[in-house]
């Protein structure tokens, strides 16, 4: 829940409870005063009727006026109470009939008891009544809109300037060098927000930037004593004069340089893939790729004696020639490393992506394929192979897929998403 | 043939020349960009191995002086970088070949003969040794008269034999030549073994003598017996 919406819930919900209560104690207390009011005109009605009674030792004559009745009625015997009570009552000046209020009195002439009903009309003050109501249900919608309105405009806009830092967070990356730019607001909260990310940032990249560059150094480094390496075993080769074990051992010394160039060569391929440090952008044609890939690694096949089955479209995918070849031979590679003797590879090439699948022995490969250095037991390779395969594709915006079917090995790279 | 090599680590300029002198080659050496600027200008080579990371200045500045002073020097760029740029920017300022340490000497040696046939001969692109004669630009091999049909990796092969004849050429390097360094190869280079051993029959059949001969397992020498 977002935090506008759940701030708006609250916010809404709390008016509306309080403005309900506000007018029901409007109305109450509205009512409570009017009709005291209409009690004490009554009282004063009873109190001139009685002055009259006293003074001319009659009853005044039963008028009605504007909103005003008064009525007699001779009682026998049973004296009710004086009480107030609300009525309705035929109004003849509107021909209609009226909530009104009544005061049900008697009065002593001659030993006659008469009971005088007064009434007055309710209408003006139910008028006002219901005027006031009115009044505050139209402040209480006028109130909600408004607040709606606020919340919806005011707020989001408040709120723009965290979600754009929020989304140049999320579309930070370190090896990109561009910095997330100040967001122009006046909000303190966001201003010293905006600060602490440009700062965490420049911080993450300066210790990428030192990471990067030590690992440059080392790297260059590196590759020259293995050049001598490599260059005094070939010197030492030429001299002959060893014996079948002495050559033996120096196979091996062979082996584990190569090893290491190719290692070391792989983890550079990997950091100037990562910094996207590969420049060659171009259309490649695909199907030739592969069919060339194919013709290189026919040796290879041969050796295992693996059939090979192609099912190849033309295909143009826009990246390195470089790359596209790197990830190729990774594929291929793969496909005839973990391969079964006598088994088979089924290459299919169309516009959707491109499938290698391989027989092989099943579940060896496990779901960590695409990390560096992870490989199976029994894989001469370095583990490398697969790391760079998924940062070729994440560069270009394609997808590597890996699964296993009945004993089938399939790698699929869809291009595009 | 006279070559320059221009590199600053004393170790691997001492391997580099003795496996380049002998066979009338003639090797000069320097460390440092003053004196490699001053030899280039002063005297030509047929060939110069340029290191690119020198004391004293940037190796490709060289390459800007060579084209200055009209010089027809082949260049061969050795780097530690490998980089695409670097090799780009290289190959743009008149370098014939771009070659990442570290490598074979065996690799080295087959790249600066190609750059010095292709600067010296011209497109008459021959390399001669006893009976056999090998014309590179059209493919042609001919032993004592006969010709000799080949396949494309049985070919080069044979060329990068006679570049490094009389040198014990491992498999391991014949595999990075032939198939190229960034195929992630196993360890186990033995498919090698049917396209040496095609190239061979075929050799004896045409009437060569048996130049090719293992060493230890770990590679093969072609040479004189």
């Amino acid at each position: 829940m977002k935090l506008s919406n759940r701030y708006n819930k609250a916010n809404i919900l709390t008016s509306i409870v309080v403005l309900i209560i506000t007018g029901i104690i409007y109305y109450v207390v509205i009512h409570f005063i009017l009709t005291e009011k209409l009690d004490r005109d009554l009282a004063v009605e009873e109190n001139e009727i009685n002055q009259y009674v006293n003074t001319f030792h009659k009853l005044p004559l039963p008028a009605s006026y504007l909103d005003q009745q008064i009525s007699y009625k001779t009682l026998s015997g049973i004296i009710s109470e004086r009480e107030f009570l609300n009525t309705i009552y035929f109004n003849p000046k509107e021909r209609e009939n009226e909530p009104g209020r009544s005061l049900i009195t008697v009065v002593h002439l001659g030993g006659k008891t008469i009971e005088v009903t007064i009434t007055k009309s309710r209408v003006e003050s139910e008028d006002l009544i219901r005027i006031i109501l009115l009044i505050t249900l139209g402040i209480t919608v006028v109130l909600l809109l408004s607040l709606l309105l606020i919340n919806r405009f005011v707020l989001s806009s408040l709120w723009r300037p965290f979600y754009s830092i929020l989304n140049r967070m999320k579309a930070f990356e370190v090896s990109r060098m561009d910095t997330i730019e100040q967001e122009p607001t006046k909000i303190d909260e966001f201003n010293e927000l905006n600060k602490s990310v440009n700062a965490m940032a420049e911080r993450v990249r300066q210790d990428y930037k030192e990471l990067k560059s030590f690992t440059d150094n080392a790297s260059h480094e590196m590759m020259t004593p293995l050049a001598v390496i490599n260059s005094k075993l070939d010197s030492l080769l030429q001299t002959e004069s060893f014996t079948e074990q002495q050559g033996a051992l120096l196979e091996d010394i062979y082996h584990a340089t190569g090893r290491l160039s190719r290692l070391h060569q792989s983890l550079l391929l990997l950091a100037k893939i990562e910094n996207n440090l590969i420049p060659d952008f171009q259309n490649i044609e695909l199907k030739e790729m592969v069919e060339a890939k194919t013709r290189q690694f026919q040796e290879l096949l041969e050796k295992d004696r693996l059939i090979l089955t192609k099912d190849l479209a033309p295909v143009e995918v826009k990246m390195s020639r470089y790359l596209a070849d790197v990830l190729l031979n990774n594929l291929f590679s793969n496909a005839v490393r973990h391969n079964v003797s006598g088994g088979h590879i089924l290459i299919k090439l169309n516009q959707q992506g491109l499938t290698i699948s391989n027989s092989g022995n099943p579940g060896h490969l496990q779901t960590k394929i695409f990390d560096r250095f992870s490989k199976s037991v029994e894989s001469e390779g370095m583990g490398l192979g697969l790391a760079i395969t998924k940062q070729i594709c994440n560069l270009y915006g394609f997808c590597i897929d890996y699964h296993e079917e009945s004993d089938e090995h399939v790698f699929t790279v869809y291009f595009g998403d | 043939m006279k070559i320059l090599v221009i590199e600053d680590e004393q170790a691997l300029l001492e391997s580099i020349l003795a496996y380049f002198t002998g066979e009338g080659n003639i090797c000069e050496h320097v460390s440092d960009f003053a004196a490699a600027n001053e030899k280039i200008s002063l005297y030509s080579y047929d060939c110069i191995l340029l290191d690119l990371g020198l004391p004293g200045g940037e190796g490709l500045e060289l390459l800007t002086k060579l084209k200055q002073l009209k010089k027809r020097d082949g260049v061969l760029i050795i780097s530690a970088r490998h980089s695409l740029d670097d090799k780009l920017a290289g190959l743009d300022l008149g370098a014939d070949d771009y070659l990442v340490k570290p490598f074979h000497l065996s690799e080295l040696k087959a790249r600066v003969s190609a750059i010095i046939r292709r600067k010296n001969f011209d497109g008459d692109n021959v390399i001669h040794f006893n009976e056999i004669t090998v014309d590179v630009s059209a493919m042609k091999i001919n032993v004592k008269g006969n010709q000799v049909i080949l396949t494309k990796k049985e070919f080069d092969l044979l060329v990068y034999f006679l570049s490094n004849r009389n040198k014990v050429v491992t498999k391991n390097a014949m595999a990075e030549h032939l198939w190229g360094d960034e195929m992630d190869l196993s360890d186990d280079f033995d498919f090698i073994y049917t396209h040496v051993k095609n190239l061979r029959k075929k050799l004896l059949e045409a009437g060569s003598a048996d130049y090719l001969r293992s060493v230890y397992g770990i590679g093969y020498k072609f040479g004189d017996i």
